[in-house]
């Protein structure tokens, strides 16, 4: 093998470890991939070094070399990581390298784990680095909904304990008010406002993962800030005025008005002004009222339910059909 | 030219990058679709574009084998779909809000796509189609694309370095899906450990997938390749003191390795006391690698009611079937969901997954329909129908049972109208949740064990006449926990019953 490294000075002391897929046994191997020759041999070394532990420079360039041709190669982030702490290198400097192969790769778990991470050194980073927001904002432009990317956020604000952090909830409006559809930023705001603080373990809804609550009582608080309620229940219906067939934002209200122990039937008013024959603006208010129906005036939810199944969301049929018989009226 | 290596011709793989590997297309019109695609746990560390359309539509291209239709084709426009198919998915849904915004866009795109398929008008589609308006599964070219799988990538492909016990899962899961047997290339399944490649850290997922991969080849030959000590010790160490799974040692944690650890402590027989090394679960006060886990789980579920990859993230139809898979593993599933999960928050929101007219399922709210949720979303629905049916009390097909609550002709006249490649292959795994009725018996293949519910499902065909797909386009039924077929999985765990490692 010849190329970079095998006739690089810095690298002379260094035998490679050539890949072994199991052919030299005779054996012939399946999904095989007809790798290029430098990343053949980058790879041979970098087992080399690995095998060795080494924690250098060359070792730390090599790493970068590796990611460039493989991105998704999780064992070398792990590696370059404990290099990074091991060498006490800049890590703002390694922050910066990172935002460049995180737009480039879109999609990659490797990318963010390295970063969250790097970040979680106390030691390093006492506080958030302050560019941080913007980064995820740029890479929000590229896709608001990319679910690596929200899951480190959500990290980073448990971790920097930055619930009522100004910045988070005005970026969380500002994804909205571009894409009210936005789901993921609708999902972080219900964690900002409504998510277990550093007193509870994480989790989607508070009081869950305790063995002695009932799922009944996932997402309930014990104590409520009624006027944070209210205020988030306005915003909600601000959104759902600007676009009534959408999920995320009928769905919000749910989730804040259970974390209230407040019932559905509170909008009762507001979700009729949606439903109207066959002026409908929004199946999501017809499943409201059918749900607030479901409590008491059950033929009144089974009318609910039939519109939704014969024409607003037939192909949920047999879920609508579920959800009458559950009614437990005769039909 | 057919590349020889150790004296035996190979094939070259002939399918295009682009249909299987977003990362490695640098091209700007395939980035720019890449996008927006939907984020899929890698399970599979890839992911799969949605289908790339033909430039053109031209109406002289649909000659051929549509004149096998076993109905009178009824062609006379371009635009009036094929008989024999509901309005339900030829048209677009009948509320429409009058706002736009990009996810409004990409979804009109996605619909519109889609609706040519569904109608039976793509260029590409050559038929047959049945009475119903459906097109078979094109299953020569899907075997014959999966056998071509399993040979020789070119060097693009390097990017899927760290991934390739998953390429070997996916073809020969996919070849016995057909029908296949692919038990002959045991001879030629990966020697050692279990990460991506040789010199690579262990991971689970690529553990996951070479223990099923070897499930399914079979024999004791592949069984005893699996070192199960190292294995049990391994999985200690990946064992957080929250009571999940990291995915590798300094990898991230979420519930791909909750389920893929389930999966592997269920089917190997690992013991379930914790190793004396596994520190972060001593510490937190863990005795065995089971605790603790379906806590996690619980607390997974976000406020719409799905589950995320971890706590406090979005609700996502991959990490549901992980969490689901896992909870039915780690017990009864008529026990473990309603403990750990809000069943009708989950139940609302799973049903909502699935898309008219499109037919498909999507992953989380307000994003697009994609081939792969017909396995992570479909395979949801036999795991919280047998949750919700309750203890099984005969060693039969239950008498009672709340039934499908999804619509299995939606995700048919999906998957085989949407998202069969003209050249073999689909656009992502055939959805095997609509062909069979999969239920839980009172007879486990392990009774007595931890694990003795997982071990207890059953399968049936669904009656043919309930069915728009054709009786020949049926496939080989797999364990709707272990992703397998189910005879793979009895083996494999009886094996390792009657071999146990002393620890």
């Amino acid at each position: 093998m010849a190329g970079t490294y095998a006739t690089d000075p810095e690298w002379a002391d260094v035998s490679p470890i050539e890949l072994n897929d199991g052919s030299e046994s005779g054996a012939m191997p399946l999904a095989t991939i007809a790798y290029p020759s430098d990343y053949l041999e980058a790879t041979s070394y970098l087992r080399a070094v690995m095998a060795a532990n080494e924690m250098s420079e060359r070792a730390l360039k090599l790493t970068k070399d590796v990611i460039s041709m493989n991105p998704a190669h999780y064992t070398v982030w792990i590696y370059r990581a404990r290099i990074l702490f091991a060498l006490d290198k800049d890590l703002l400097e390694e922050l910066d390298w990172l935002n460049g192969v995180s737009l480039k790769y879109l999609k990659n778990y490797q990318i963010w784990h390295h970063r969250q991470v790097l970040i979680s050194s106390k030691k390093h980073f006492p506080t958030m680095p302050t560019k941080e927001p913007d980064f995820l904002m740029e890479m929000f432009t590229q896709d608001s909904k990319n679910y690596h990317v929200w899951t480190y956020r959500h990290w980073l604000v448990r971790h920097f304990k930055l619930w009522d952090s100004p910045r988070e909830i005005h970026d969380v409006e500002a994804l909205i008010q571009s894409d009210v559809y936005n789901n993921s930023a609708w999902n972080h705001r219900y964690m900002l406002r409504f998510g277990p603080r550093d007193d509870q373990p994480d989790a989607g809804m508070i009081n869950a993962g305790d063995s002695s609550a009932s799922p009944e009582e996932k997402g309930r608080l014990t104590v409520v800030d009624e006027d944070l309620v209210d205020a988030e229940l306005k915003f909600a219906q601000k959104q759902i005025l600007r676009a009534p067939e959408n999920r995320s934002s009928w769905w919000y209200a749910r989730g804040v008005l259970r974390a209230a122990s407040r019932g559905l039937e509170e909008w009762e008013e507001f979700a009729g002004r949606f439903v109207d024959g066959e002026q409908t603006k929004s199946s999501h208010a017809v499943e409201w009222l059918a749900d607030v129906y479901a409590e008491g005036e059950k033929a009144k939810a089974v009318k609910m339910f039939t519109m939704l199944k014969e024409k607003y969301d037939p192909i949920r049929k047999n879920f609508w059909d579920y959800r009458i018989r559950q009614l437990g009226v005769v039909a | 030219m057919p590349l020889t290596i150790a004296g035996r011709h190979r094939r070259r793989v002939r399918f295009p990058a682009a249909n299987l590997l977003p990362a490695i297309t640098s091209t700007p019109g395939i980035a720019a679709q890449e996008k927006h695609h939907q984020q899929q746990p890698q399970l599979g560390l890839q992911d799969h574009p949605p289908f790339q359309p033909p430039s053109k539509s031209s109406k002289s291209a649909k000659v051929g084998k549509s004149q096998k239709s076993t109905t009178s084709s009824g062609m006379a426009t371009q635009h009036e779909p094929r008989p024999g198919i509901p309005s339900l998915f030829t048209q677009p849904p009948p509320i429409r809000d009058p706002l736009t915004t990009e996810t409004i866009q990409l979804q009109e795109t996605t619909l519109e796509k889609c609706l040519t398929f569904l109608k039976g008008l793509h260029p590409s589609q050559t038929g047959p189609f049945n009475a119903a308006g459906v097109p078979a599964l094109l299953r020569e070219d899907h075997v014959a694309y999966l056998y071509e799988s399993l040979e020789d990538y070119p060097a693009g492909f390097v990017a899927m370095d760290a991934s390739r016990p998953w390429m070997v899962y996916w073809a020969l899961a996919g070849l016995t899906l057909l029908g296949e047997n692919p038990t002959h290339f045991r001879e030629r399944m990966p020697l050692g450990g279990f990460g991506g490649g040789h010199g690579q850290t262990s991971h689970l997922a690529s553990s996951y997938a070479a223990v099923l991969a070897l499930a399914m080849v079979g024999g004791t030959e592949a069984f005893a390749l699996i070192d199960r000590e190292a294995m049990w010790r391994w999985l200690g160490r990946l064992k957080q003191a929250d009571g999940g799974f990291s995915v590798t040692e300094g990898g991230e944690e979420d519930v791909r390795g909750a389920y893929c650890a389930s999966t592997i402590i269920a089917l190997l027989d690992i013991p379930l006391a914790l190793p004396s090394d596994a520190k972060k679960a001593r510490d937190a006060g863990f005795e065995t690698l089971t605790e603790g886990v379906a806590e996690y789980l619980s607390r997974c579920q976000s406020f719409e009611g799905g589950i995320s990859g971890s706590p406090g993230v979005e609700a996502h139809g991959a990490y549901a079937f992980c969490a689901l898979a896992c909870l039915s593993i780690l017990g009864a599933p008529e026990e473990t969901i309603p403990k750990h999960m809000n069943i009708p928050l989950l139940l609302s929101w799973l049903s909502a997954r699935q898309y008219a007219p499109e037919g498909g399922f999507s992953g989380r709210t307000n994003k697009l329909v994609d081939g792969c949720y017909s396995h992570w979303v479909g395979g949801c629905w036999p795991l919280l129908q047998s949750a919700l049916d309750g203890k099984p009390q005969t060693t039969g097909v239950p008498s009672e049972t709340v039934g499908s609550l999804f619509s299995r002709e939606g995700l048919d006249r999906y998957i085989l109208g949407c998202c069969q490649t003209p050249t073999g292959g689909l656009r992502d795994k055939p959805g095997n949740a609509t062909q069979h009725y999969h239920y839980r018996t009172n007879v486990s293949v392990s009774p007595g064990s931890a694990f003795e519910s997982a071990f207890s499902w059953r399968s049936s065909p669904m009656a043919a006449e309930e069915e728009v797909y054709e009786p020949a386009d049926r496939l080989v039924a797999f364990h709707p926990l272990f992703v397998i077929p189910y005879q793979a999985a009895a083996n494999l765990r009886l094996w390792c019953e009657s071999h146990p490692i002393s620890v």
